[in-house]
């Protein structure tokens, strides 16, 4: 390997490229830019896993059973706020099949919401499990609690906590975000995004515009539930599986618990049923779950299998918090915006985190007075926790529709405002391509034909656009690739697919590398003993793997290499490869007779990648990683009759750095206007103001869109940019997907109905109200 | 297509015995019992009561024959699951609003979480581990993994089961896109893979997009 060099790259995008120098680190392939020719990468390839998915034989922590294991069941708090008096598990202990019984709060606690543990046991059956949970006896002293956001803001509401609230993130969360700058009451603020000065910005303002946006609770609804099976190996030995984006996060927190050498505990994710930010470490957001598991398994002498029903899912698991958000726009008289004002509430039940994001920071940088303040409200809920871009969902709702309402104001076209202060390159190049694409004057003229002759179904075209970060890690992934007598390939890491297509990626890497199929590539993950790897979260996780692949595959290459020489007699500097053999001169040698001349079983190497060397053309606010870029157009069609909102077609044009697999991709972008989609119509959260539980933990009231809810076309663009970041050029696409897809959809009900629904999700009821045709329920 | 209502009333009682439902009300309160359901009067064995404790129950499962022994109140879902380890079909809502755990009962898809496991004595249960034929994915499996029909699999075992369910009872016929979404309105997807489902199951029919 050579020492540290500097290269030339080509980065950039569509025809905005340039060259720049770029210092690679000691041992770093030259990344991959603009000029290479890949024959793998960029092509769409079927998951590997795949035919494992479709007959039922893939493994998920559900179906993980290790002989005599046993099944544990948690009982959890029917009160939203409640003094435990007392607390008798033991007639649950005699019970047939029951093996360990254990009380999770003593005597005096305070729990404060409905769905918080108070004891476990584990039996032989489920059924055994359920009616030892009915023979504990708990006695609780209720006290009064707050569930509603606006509620619990005043003076004078219940406290959720009395002492000082501790914060809990992982590996979902942006990185940057958090802290806190001062509680009172249940409100606690959250340190400010500040640019200028926004209050003068707003005086200075010819036209201004000022509304409230709210949005609601969101539960991530995977469908895989939280589980995680233990077996102890032995006193201080442990393994487990866990359905987890993050088995690193589940073997520290494991370790810790029960004061173990992360050594000491194995972790295995061979597959896992979704996750969308919900899943990292032993725990639950808002359960034990790792601890419970543990030490049942450690009382009973057997293994455990703790799977949560979808009741629990919806209750202790995580959500992404609602939000209330006051917004000031100012603009000049050409439409010029002069400030940006959020004043943003939110609820993550007793956790933190309600924040909503850098959009209305970020994105239109060009307005020089921005002010974003966040709060979180406490409340007796559920903790929240890091959701598919937490934050940005909602703050693009808010703002995206503000602008437009704005623009309203100022005879603008919502994309001309737009294009005025965003300076992002790609995404004005997103905006402008979008415009013609998705047919977007013609459709804003049809809109506003039907709306001036008030036909009861009307039209209406929308746009807002996506701000994320390549938060892909540098040091944190080590890879292994070896190449065996035989020929066959292997790749190792500890690494979870969480069905964004990783695994395929990794494999097309190696075989991009190797001249190898991609079928050829075994690929091994989902377990803690493969090498150090990142969870799946932030976006990171092809940023942060494929380059350290590629690493530890150019360095077999290169040990093969000098194989090669040897064998033919030449220098390793003059032997090429092509079509998966290695030439000098006018010699050759084929895959498998070269790896038969390998000493030992095989060649082997680890790969890393370093920190982000590249960033091209505009970095993310506050750090040294690419900004990216993203834009949705959405139609919308919506009868003015019934109030109901349907999404005719959605145009997702987004930038993922160099695509690795157009196929996954696609699916994952896709995923993201689906779940956007679903969130702009139909998901809440309910809670019983009065008796302080959720009323639809289920999947038949808390409603996620089905086949026939979502978009009838979904068309999704990839601007594809090189930012020489990496070895590889790819960066993230999971969250950006899912940011402005019910953003763009509010905009496109505000075009349809010349009226904003200013609350998500865009239910009939509130059509009708904003068109005053029924009487305002007001946000909840 | 409403075929897949998931557990009937008769079902119901024929899968807990009637015997059984009935041993829980004083003799005054019986209802008459009635010989008009040709379902419920096929097999004179049948009317014996059922549980509390197991019971044998023998089904045909993916072409192989199955005795066990079922408590009463155990799903098909659970017994599939939990008993006889067939954990392909997944466990995701066990209330019949998802579809993650849909079967072929007799050529039907079912929920089998709404189902009783007594209720297949008898039947023919197909679960997505009988779909591949001697180590080879079925024409609509590989129309599956063609298609990206799924990331992260948990919805794809029912989706798979309720695809299937269509394309056997329209076998030849030429299926249009609206029929594959109500075919599949009740399986739940979180990662939204609907419109890439669709697209397998059109080819897999042999229809156009």
């Amino acid at each position: 390997m050579p020492d540290g060099r500097k290269v030339t790259l080509k980065v950039g995008f569509a025809e905005q490229l340039r060259d720049i120098e770029v210092q690679l680190p000691a041992g770093e392939p030259k990344p991959w830019d603009a000029r290479s020719e890949l024959q793998v990468i960029g092509k769409p390839h079927p998951r590997l896993e795949a035919p494992l998915k479709v007959s039922g034989a893939a493994k998920y922590t559900h179906d993980i059973v290790p002989p005599n294991a046993l099944w544990a069941a948690v009982l959890r708090s029917p009160h939203a706020c409640a003094v435990v008096e007392a607390i008798d598990v033991a007639p649950a202990k005699g019970l047939p099949g029951v093996s360990a019984v254990l009380a999770l709060v003593k005597p005096g606690e305070r729990v404060i919401f409905a769905g918080q543990d108070i004891a476990a046991v584990a039996a032989k059956t489920p059924e055994q499990a359920d009616a030892a949970l009915r023979a504990i006896a708990v006695t609780y002293k209720p006290e009064a609690f707050v569930v509603d956001t606006a509620a619990a803001m005043q003076d004078g509401a219940p406290l959720v906590h009395r002492g000082k609230v501790q914060e809990r993130s992982t590996e979902g969360d942006e990185p940057g975000a958090g802290g806190s700058a001062g509680q009172r009451g249940n409100i606690r603020t959250s340190p400010s995004m500040k640019k200028g000065d926004a209050h003068k910005g707003l005086r200075m303002a010819k036209v201004s515009h000022e509304a409230t946006y709210t949005t609601q609770v969101h539960t991530h609804s995977a469908l895989e539930t939280h589980s995680i099976v233990v077996q102890w190996d032995g006193p201080k030995q442990a393994t487990v599986w866990c359905s987890t984006q993050g088995i690193f996060s589940v073997r520290d927190e494991f370790a810790e618990v029960f004061e173990l050498g992360p050594a000491d505990v194995r972790v295995h994710t061979d597959f896992l049923g979704g996750g969308f930010g919900a899943k990292f470490g032993a725990s639950a957001p808002g359960s034990r779950m790792g601890f419970i598991a543990g030490e049942l398994a450690r009382q009973a002498g057997a293994p455990v299998r703790l799977l949560l029903d979808r009741k629990e899912e919806h209750l202790c698991t995580g959500n992404r918090p609602d939000s209330r958000q006051h917004v000031k726009l100012g603009a000049g008289p050409n439409g010029q915006l002069t400030a940006i004002h959020v004043v943003a509430h939110g609820t993550a039940g007793i956790g933190t985190g309600a924040g909503v994001g850098r959009n209305a920071f970020g994105i239109y940088s060009r307005c020089p007075n921005i002010l974003v303040e966040s709060h979180d409200v406490f409340t007796h809920g559920g903790p929240g926790t890091a959701m598919r871009a937490p934050g940005h969902p909602q703050g693009a709702f808010a703002l995206e529709l503000a602008l437009d309402e704005l623009a309203k104001k100022l005879k603008l076209d919502p994309i001309d405002l737009r294009l005025q202060h965003d300076e992002h390159p790609v995404r004005r190049h997103q905006f402008e391509l979008g415009r013609k694409q998705f047919g977007w004057d013609e459709g804003r003229k049809q809109a506003a034909v039907l709306r001036d002759k008030n036909a009861r179904v009307r039209r209406g075209f929308g746009v807002a656009a996506s701000i994320w970060g390549d938060f892909g890690r540098g040091k944190a992934v080590v890879a292994t690739v070896s190449v065996a007598r035989d020929g066959s390939v292997e790749v190792k890491n500890g690494l979870q697919d969480i069905g964004g297509g990783i695994t395929t990626v990794v494999a097309q890497v190696v075989a991009e590398v190797l001249q190898r199929p991609v079928e050829a590539v075994r690929v091994r993950l989902g377990d803690s003993e493969l090498g150090p790897s990142v969870g799946s979260g932030g976006s990171v996780t092809t940023a942060s793997v494929t380059p350290a692949v590629r690493a530890a595959a150019e360095a077999v290459k290169e040990q093969l290499t000098a194989l090669a020489a040897k064998q033919l007699d030449r220098k390793p500097e003059e032997v090429t490869w092509s079509g998966g053999q290695a030439r000098a001169g006018s010699k050759s040698i084929a895959w498998a007779e070269l790896c038969k001349k390998i000493e030992g079983e095989a060649v082997v190497a680890t790969g890393t990648r370093p920190e982000t060397y590249g960033a091209y053309p505009v970095k993310f606010m506050g750090g040294n990683s690419y900004q990216i870029a993203g834009v949705q157009f959405a139609e919308v069609r919506v009868d003015t009759w019934t109030g109901v909102v349907a999404v005719e077609r959605v145009l997702a044009i987004h930038d993922c750095g160099k695509v690795m697999n157009p196929l996954t991709c696609r699916s994952q972008v896709q995923g993201g206007v689906i779940l956007g989609t679903s969130y702009a119509l139909t998901e809440q959260r309910v809670m019983d103001r009065v008796r302080g539980v959720m009323l639809n933990p289920n999947l038949e009231s808390y409603k996620i869109a089905g086949a026939r809810d979502v978009p009838r076309a979904i068309d999704v663009v990839f601007t594809p940019v090189d930012t020489g970041a990496n070895n590889t050029g790819a960066i993230g696409i999971g969250e950006p997907s899912t940011i402005p897809t019910a953003a763009a959809i509010a905009c496109a009900v505000h075009d349809a109905l010349g009226v904003a629904v200013r609350d998500l999700p865009l239910t009939p009821d509130r059509v009708l109200a904003a068109l005053g045709v029924v009487p305002t329920r007001g946000a909840s | 297509m409403s075929d897949r209502a998931g557990i009937t009333r008769r079902g119901l009682f024929r899968g807990i015995g009637t015997a059984g439902l009935l041993a829980g009300c004083k003799p005054s309160e019986r209802p008459p019992t009635t010989t008009d359901d040709p379902g419920a009067a096929a097999s004179p064995g049948e009317e014996t009561a059922v549980g509390p404790g197991p019971a044998p129950l023998s089904f045909t499962l993916n072409g192989e024959a199955k005795t066990l022994e079922v408590a009463p109140n155990i799903t098909l879902l659970a017994a599939l699951r939990e008993q006889l380890r067939f954990t392909g079909t997944k466990v995701v809502c066990d209330r019949g609003a998802c579809g993650a755990c849909t079967v072929l009962i007799d050529g039907v898809p079912r929920n089998s979480c709404m189902t009783l496991a007594h209720d297949v004595a008898g039947a023919a249960v197909t679960t997505v581990e009988g779909l591949a034929s001697g180590g080879k994915l079925s024409v609509l499996q590989q129309a599956f993994v063609r298609n990206d029909a799924l990331q992260c699999g948990f919805c794809t075992s029912g989706m798979l089961m309720s695809c299937q369910g269509l394309l056997e009872r329209t076998r030849g016929q030429k299926l249009a896109r609206e029929d594959v979404e109500a075919a599949i309105a009740g399986n739940l997807c979180r990662c939204g893979t609907y419109p890439n489902v669709v697209a397998a199951v059109l080819e897999a029919a042999g229809g156009s997009a």
